[in-house]
């Protein structure tokens, strides 16, 4: 967690210096205020670095206002199921790609439910249907969105 | 005017005028649950259909809708931790830990009356302040909006985080927020800054992709990793003494109810803040609310004050946004600028002719945003305890859809894949935000709020220089902000001498 911490850091660190270098070659109107930003969150990122590699417990280091991921399931499972659930995720912007947003729909709705979430053939297929009907009637009938072509149709020019 | 304002209320009773705003406030509905879709860019697609219409009709049809949006966008904030609207993302931050705590009824309940309360003293705004509010909205220029913009964003920073280490997370969230918004075209010299060659970031980021990816994604992969459903393994809650506990919440903290819906008034009249400023500066203010800092540590953990902070704030703003529209003809907001156009497209020119000779037309607009707020919380009222029960739906049922509701949301904004990747490098960055303990508010504020103070920024310097600094508001407002950075120390200095230990 501690290594976590300080590789978060170093990603602040990184961002706010790459700001201050590439606005540095820019005119003084653009780069007043990526500067004036850039430079005490640089500032602030190495406090907060020097902090967690130097500093003593953890007990100030709340976030506060936020949410707190659920603490009760063993981190090795915990670790297991945010990659899965990324893996899904990035799996649903490769299909987009692929084969274009109507299609990506019921596949990644019948897919979740079938083997992922374990949901019987029945209830997969009917959740599927009625997704694909609700999408496509308020999306493409009633709003009209122009959801890109996918890679594939392009390719076979459908 | 007391006939204009009588005058108001039967015009919008005629039947056709009554019958457009349902129509409107169904769309308003959908819209509201839909992140993605906002009520500005329904407000655009609506135009084309009020050509035919008489003014009073039009604004009922319009604003029926627009406020609608406002209070629905509150009910996915909660169940699911996906902010509705852009304006809704603050609900989230107390609202979808109440959901998780099995208290999504109660949520629901304070949400949609706090809704109401806001958007009847908006209304009660409006129709007072028309002609009262000139002399404010001329005193307050670019020096001036720019730093009220800044201490919106200190009261989330300075409140975000335990302690000191608590703020500098907080202020670097904010800075960083900041920075992200610079990406793109300059508004000034038109130069591209950070585009990385690409150019899907001309334009700049748009707010959607990345405020949903910062708020639902974590969300999701908590609900994943749970395994559970949303409302958790607990013990059921009766909804419907749930929803009327949130009642009960919404008039047991009336103080802060009204306190909240006249910040969101303020910051509506004032051009160019919107509501994304208005419910973290009712959200700020209602952790300020706190009576010491061990209270103020129920925030973010389902505190139902800060469900009804934002709550109020988001429906009084659209009374407020409304003033400057119609007496100067200056939209507060971008949905107002749309609704604008309204006016035009009815032959009607907004200033005097608004508070003299179409009195009564302005007075619809009042009894238009009352009306429909009145009608949406009393219908959600009685389906709420349907909308709760998804809470205790497993997971592994839930999550393909809101993950199907964030996509679809997040593509509505440029129809290009480019959003979804934008949605999942922010949901990874916020994930790890959430991780490690840097919240996520003051970097959405810092994002939402960017352009705007660069703006005011940029154009103080270039008319004043730095003598905008020694401006007496000016002046009055940085004080200001150092006693909203300075307040948590004095809470805890204060607690800490008033303990028994120290007694």
């Amino acid at each position: 967690m501690r290594k976590g911490r300080v590789l978060f850091c170093i990603f602040l660190i990184a961002v706010a210096a790459y700001a201050i270098h590439s606005a540095l070659g820019w005119s003084f109107k653009t780069r007043l205020f990526p500067i004036s930003v850039s430079i005490p969150l640089l500032a602030l990122a190495t406090i907060q670095l020097l902090q967690v590699i130097f500093g003593k417990g953890e007990t100030d280091e709340g976030a506060g206002l936020d949410l707190d991921f659920s603490s009760d399931v063993p981190p090795d499972v915990a670790r297991h199921r945010v990659i899965n659930t990324f893996c899904w995720i990035l799996g649903f912007i490769i299909c987009v790609y692929l084969v274009g947003f109507p299609l990506t729909v019921p596949l990644f709705i019948f897919f979740y439910l079938k083997f992922q979430s374990n949901v019987s053939w029945l209830h997969s297929l009917a959740a599927t249907a009625i997704t694909w009907g609700i999408f496509y009637t308020l999306f493409q009938w009633l709003v009209h969105i122009q959801f890109e072509p996918g890679a594939i149709q392009t390719w076979l020019d459908l | 005017m007391f006939d204009a304002f009588i005058d108001g209320l039967f015009l919008v009773l005629q039947w056709k005028a009554f019958s457009l705003m349902l129509v409107g406030m169904g769309l308003g509905f959908c819209v509201g649950l839909l992140p993605g879709i906002g009520g500005a860019a329904t407000l655009a697609l609506m135009i084309p259909f009020i050509f035919k219409m008489s003014p009073a009709e039009a604004f009922a049809f319009l604003l029926g809708m627009h406020s609608v949006a406002a209070t629905t966008g509150d009910i996915t904030s909660v169940l699911f931790g996906v902010p509705g609207e852009a304006i809704s993302a603050a609900t989230v931050v107390d609202g979808y830990p109440m959901a998780k705590k099995g208290e999504a009824g109660r949520a629901l309940g304070a949400a949609l009356m706090s809704s109401l309360l806001g958007a009847l003293i908006g209304a009660v705004a409006l129709a007072l302040a028309i002609p009262v509010v000139r002399p404010l909205v001329l005193t307050f220029g670019s020096p001036e909006l720019f730093m009220l913009s800044v201490i919106g964003i200190s009261c989330i920073t300075s409140l975000s985080g335990a302690g000191a280490r608590g703020q500098i997370k907080g202020f670097a969230m904010g800075l960083l927020g900041l920075l992200v918004s610079t990406i793109g075209q300059e508004r000034q010299s038109g130069s591209l800054r950070f585009d990385m060659g690409i150019m899907y970031l001309w334009e700049g980021l748009d707010f959607v992709p990345v405020l949903v990816g910062i708020f639902a994604i974590p969300e999701i992969i908590d609900l994943a990793v749970r395994g559970t459903s949303i409302a958790g393994e607990g013990p059921a809650e009766n909804l419907r003494s749930g929803v009327m506990e949130g009642i009960k919440d919404t008039f047991r903290h009336f103080w802060l109810v009204f306190r909240c819906s006249v910040i969101g008034v303020f910051v509506g009249i004032m051009p160019g803040a919107g509501g994304g400023v208005a419910q973290w500066m009712a959200y700020a203010h209602s952790v300020q609310s706190a009576k010491d800092s061990k209270d103020r540590e129920r925030f973010g953990k389902g505190d139902v004050r800060g469900v009804l902070g934002p709550g109020a704030a988001n429906n009084s703003k659209e009374g407020g946004e409304l003033i400057p529209t119609v007496a100067f003809g200056v939209p507060g907001s971008g949905a107002m600028a749309i609704l604008l156009s309204g006016f035009l497209i009815m032959g009607l020119v907004p200033g005097p002719d608004m508070l003299t000779k179409h009195l009564s037309i302005t007075f619809s607009m009042v009894w238009t945003l009352a009306i429909a707020n009145i009608i949406t919380v009393l219908l959600c009222l009685t389906v709420l305890d349907q909308l709760a029960k998804i809470t205790n739906v497993r997971g592994g049922w839930i999550i393909p859809f809101v993950l199907l509701l964030v996509f679809v949301g997040s593509y509505t904004a440029n129809g290009q894949i480019a959003d979804l990747i934008v949605t999942l490098i922010f949901g990874m960055i916020s994930y790890f935000m959430v991780l490690f303990g840097w919240p996520r508010p003051p970097f959405v504020l810092g994002f939402v709020l960017g352009k705007v103070i660069e703006t005011y920024l940029f154009i103080s310097m270039s008319r004043y220089g730095f003598t905008w600094l020694k401006h007496p508001i000016v002046v009055l407002l940085i004080i200001l902000m150092l006693v909203v950075i300075a307040y948590p120390y004095i809470q805890k200095r204060r607690g800490r001498s008033g303990s028994p230990a120290n007694a």
